[in-house]
């Protein structure tokens, strides 16, 4: 990133935040005190072929907190939440250099199964993909295909208390043999909440997960995750600003700067406590897009 | 069940914010108390403990106010949530006056070296004490309990004390000879000050209503009241 020409691409609406500052202070780069950070990124870089995506981002995500990750289009924030259990992975062209630790382990180096990674870290995702089987198997063949050794009252034990843990279990519980597609759209994502959790992972990325709800399921969704982050690290992609506001511990603003060839490639901004992004946020750029007055 | 309680961590904030009010409150009168204390009975040595607890009262004032600015900030509240919040903004403000007002009372005691025992002042001094610490803790009942009549009861029970307050200042007046010009000025300054603890507290019981009602107190005596402030 530092060595990338500042743009001289005229265009008004990004002046205020095209210029980048290699030298500003880090900021969330550790844990917060009393926290015990989970994932760590370090001068990271994610590449789709030649083009880079998201630029130098170094930062420490904990346990018990949401992160929520925040930016406009094109800031590289899913890009982020991908690389950080390496379902980027999938594409092809993608690379990611840098540093992605997770427990102090790099989760890119070659001896790491991908497949081992993404237990340990889940993921939900914008659309809510149950699969087309009952609710009681959405949540048991996970744990089967992941090594799930117990017994038949084992396995209805692990998928009774995932889908508690999901605030689905009193919903569900007389129709678990009923399709998981036959839910409505907030149940389904809780479905595959509870799908995540059943696998017992200690992070739940979550791509914009209520992006396709309405404000009702919403809401159930944020409270689910203001319990979970009890026994979870949660890090969260929303283009609802103000559902970062309200959910999360501390939030990540991304931002986006055009090179001289017109690409555009995300960087992090600032990591702060969300009480302080919200009501006194460290820089300009950041106060500029939480109040709207650009984009 | 999750879907019964809604908001459920958004709501518990907004009672812990009403929690920190009322703790601060209670702070606040025992505080009158003590200066109520220190200047009826004459002990100097309670002016650094009514100094402490007011240090206590401002640190409050400034955690709140960040837990309500934040909250503000965080969770978009709409109604009575809204009244609710903004409210407590002012009335972090009157309870942080109050705060000052009974320190205020110490810090003319100790410039004048204490007030002297008289028998027609000292008695009625006590008398508007308790009246005034008698409306500050139904405003901080009338917090605790969202109560939505008690703006207008206590503004009623205000006038108690602006009559005690009345003859607090006749009375000093004609003893002013007695305890020395000074003093008798202190005296009334302090008389002042108790009676702006009562109002403050009437004030918080009117932002109580709004918060219940969003019924403003619009009437002409509250207008009248702050025109006294100035």
């Amino acid at each position: 990133m530092n060595d990338t020409p500042e743009s001289t691409v005229a265009e008004p609406a990004a002046r205020s935040f095209n210029v980048h500052q290699p030298e500003r202070a880090p900021q969330g780069t550790e844990a917060p005190a009393g926290k015990t950070g989970v994932i760590e990124t370090i001068n990271m870089d994610v590449f789709y072929g030649d083009f880079k995506a998201v630029a130098d981002v170094s930062m420490t995500f904990a346990f018990n907190e949401i992160s929520a990750l925040i930016g406009p289009s094109g800031c590289g924030k899913s890009t982020v939440l991908r690389s950080l259990n390496r379902m980027n992975d999938l594409i092809p062209s993608a690379r990611v250099t840098g540093k992605v630790r997770y427990h102090g382990a790099d989760i890119y180096a070659s001896s790491v199964d991908p497949v081992e990674i993404r237990r340990r870290i889940g993921m939900v995702f914008q659309k809510p993909n149950p699969f087309p089987k009952s609710i009681f198997d959405n949540i048991a063949w996970g744990a089967k295909i992941n090594g799930f050794k117990g017994s038949k009252s084992d396995m209805r034990d692990l998928v009774e208390a995932s889908l508690k843990q999901a605030a689905l279990w009193d919903e569900v519980k007389d129709k678990l043999s009923e399709s998981g597609l036959s839910l409505s759209g907030g149940q389904q994502q809780r479905l595959c909440i509870a799908r995540a959790i059943a696998v017992q992972p200690d992070v739940i990325l979550m791509d914009e997960p209520c992006s396709s709800l309405d404000p009702i399921a919403t809401l159930r969704i944020e409270e689910l995750m203001l319990e979970l982050k009890e026994n979870y690290s949660i890090i969260i992609v929303t283009h609802n600003m103000q559902q970062a506001a309200r959910v999360s511990d501390r939030t990540a603003f991304f931002n986006v700067e055009l090179d001289t060839k017109g690409q555009r490639t995300g960087y992090l901004v600032e990591f702060s406590p969300t009480d302080e992004l919200f009501t006194s946020p460290k820089e300009k750029a950041t106060e500029d897009y939480i109040t709207g007055r650009f984009g | 069940m999750l879907s019964d309680r809604g908001r459920h961590h958004f709501q518990e904030q907004l009672h812990t914010i009403q929690q920190q009010l009322v703790t601060m409150g209670s702070l606040v009168l025992e505080n009158v108390r003590l200066a109520g204390d220190a200047m009826v009975q004459g002990r100097m040595e309670l002016v650094d403990k009514v100094r402490e607890a007011d240090d206590r009262v401002d640190q409050m004032y400034l955690e709140t106010e960040k837990l309500t600015f934040g909250t503000l900030a965080r969770q978009q509240p709409v109604a009575g949530d809204l009244r609710f919040l903004v409210s407590a903004t002012r009335i972090l403000y009157e309870l942080e006056r109050s705060g000052d007002l009974a320190y205020n009372c110490m810090k003319m005691m100790q410039r004048l070296g204490g007030f002297p025992q008289h028998p027609a002042i000292t008695p009625l001094l006590e008398a508007t004490v308790t009246a005034s610490c008698k409306i500050f803790a139904q405003g901080i009942d009338a917090l605790a309990e969202l109560d939505a009549g008690a703006g207008e009861r206590l503004d009623e029970a205000d006038d108690e004390v602006d009559d005690l307050v009345g003859r607090f200042y006749t009375t000093v007046g004609k003893h002013s000879v007695d305890v020395g010009l000074d003093v008798a000025i202190g005296l009334s300054r302090v008389g002042r000050f108790l009676e702006r603890i009562a109002d403050h507290a009437v004030n918080i019981a009117e932002h109580v209503t709004y918060v219940v009602t969003a019924a403003l107190p619009g009437d002409a005596a509250a207008a009248s009241e702050d025109e006294d402030d100035r």
